[in-house]
């Protein structure tokens, strides 16, 4: 009997583990860095993993470089390159943070709630600080989250003629949504 | 006693035409790079048809030598569809491994999205698409492996 109410318990308490973190690995991350001379760096990544603990407050994505899709074959191949995000040798990037607000989201209650998020962004083999706002939307048991910032290239030793040509953004737009369940 | 006319310079002229021809041959060149778009998939030829379990296995077993051989490369991967996820405005397809969770994802070209919304759980399909290559997610603690520019393989 005690060993039935005991696996009980662990299985309860592995159930409400399983219930507070939401993920997907359907996110979506924009890439924008066209600028008025050149449209075609503009690329989605739609296989983002996302996380988020809906307890602890902890956010934390995972991308594949390589699943950016760009429409044009030479910019893909220029993003790719070692001169610019050198995906052979930094295959994914990453982001691991918290909610700072948490106790402004009720992640029990349907709404849209503003979050505050700050974490460390990993890019190029490269790691930096990022605070951004975002949007939580919570609708039964999916919570959907929406955030765009800009990132510095040149933090994440992201350089090259092209940039320095103007052709490419440096600061690029980043929107990021993920619906998770 | 009539105006001296200076004779023109052949070489010069000759040299302005090079010039503009190479200019708009240079012009030429460089619209249709940054005008072309990638080939529908589905008109591509495949570098490897897999089947989804064996990819995954492939790249479970040894994650570097599997990006070596299939990154950026078309492949065909044939499977049952065991998940239909959403993303933004579209939804994903995915081959997992139900025993250790490992996945193949394939996100859909932009002509090709009505496909990935007719297909369902269980469906037996090939789906054709460029291997972005497989990582092993400290998230989910999973090797997943994705595709972009997917399309069924008819």
């Amino acid at each position: 009997m005690k060993k039935t109410m005991l696996l009980i318990t662990v299985l309860a308490c592995a159930l409400a583990s399983v219930a507070q973190k939401k993920t997907t690995t359907s996110g979506t991350i924009n890439f924008d860095a066209t600028t008025p001379i050149d449209a075609l760096p503009k690329a989605e990544n739609k296989t983002v993993i996302a996380a988020v603990d809906t307890k602890k407050g902890t956010v934390a994505f995972e991308v594949v470089m390589k699943n950016f899709a760009f429409t044009n074959p030479r910019i893909q191949e220029h993003f790719n390159g070692p001169r610019w995000l050198d995906t052979e040798k930094f295959p994914t990037a990453t982001f691991n943070g918290n909610i700072t607000n948490l106790s402004a989201i009720n992640f029990k209650k349907d709404g849209t709630y503003e979050a505050d998020v700050a974490g460390d962004l990993t890019i190029h083999g490269v790691t930096k600080p990022v605070t951004t706002k975002g949007t939580v939307v919570v609708t039964g048991k999916t919570v959907t989250t929406n955030a765009e910032f800009d990132i510095k290239l040149a933090d994440y030793n992201v350089d090259g003629p092209q940039i320095g040509a103007g052709k490419i953004a440096k600061e690029p737009k980043i929107t990021v949504a993920a619906i998770m369940q | 006693m009539g105006v001296e006319k200076k004779p023109v310079n052949l070489w010069v002229k000759r040299i302005l035409v090079t010039i503009t021809v190479i200019a708009l041959l240079g012009v030429g060149v460089i619209w249709y790079i940054f005008s072309e778009k990638f080939t529908d998939t589905v008109d591509v030829t495949a570098d490897y048809t897999v089947n989804a379990l064996d990819l995954i296995h492939e790249f479970e077993k040894d994650d570097a030598a599997a990006n070596k051989k299939y990154a950026e490369k078309i492949v065909v991967v044939n499977g049952r569809v065991t998940e239909i996820e959403a993303a933004d405005t579209t939804v994903n397809i995915k081959m997992t491994d139900t025993t250790s969770g490992s996945y193949v994802i394939f996100a859909f070209q932009q002509q090709h999205l009505a496909e990935a919304k007719s297909l369902q759980e269980g469906d037996s399909v090939g789906i054709k698409g460029s291997c972005s290559g497989g990582a092993y997610s400290k998230i989910l603690e999973t090797e997943f492996i994705t595709f972009k520019r997917a399309a069924l393989n008819k």
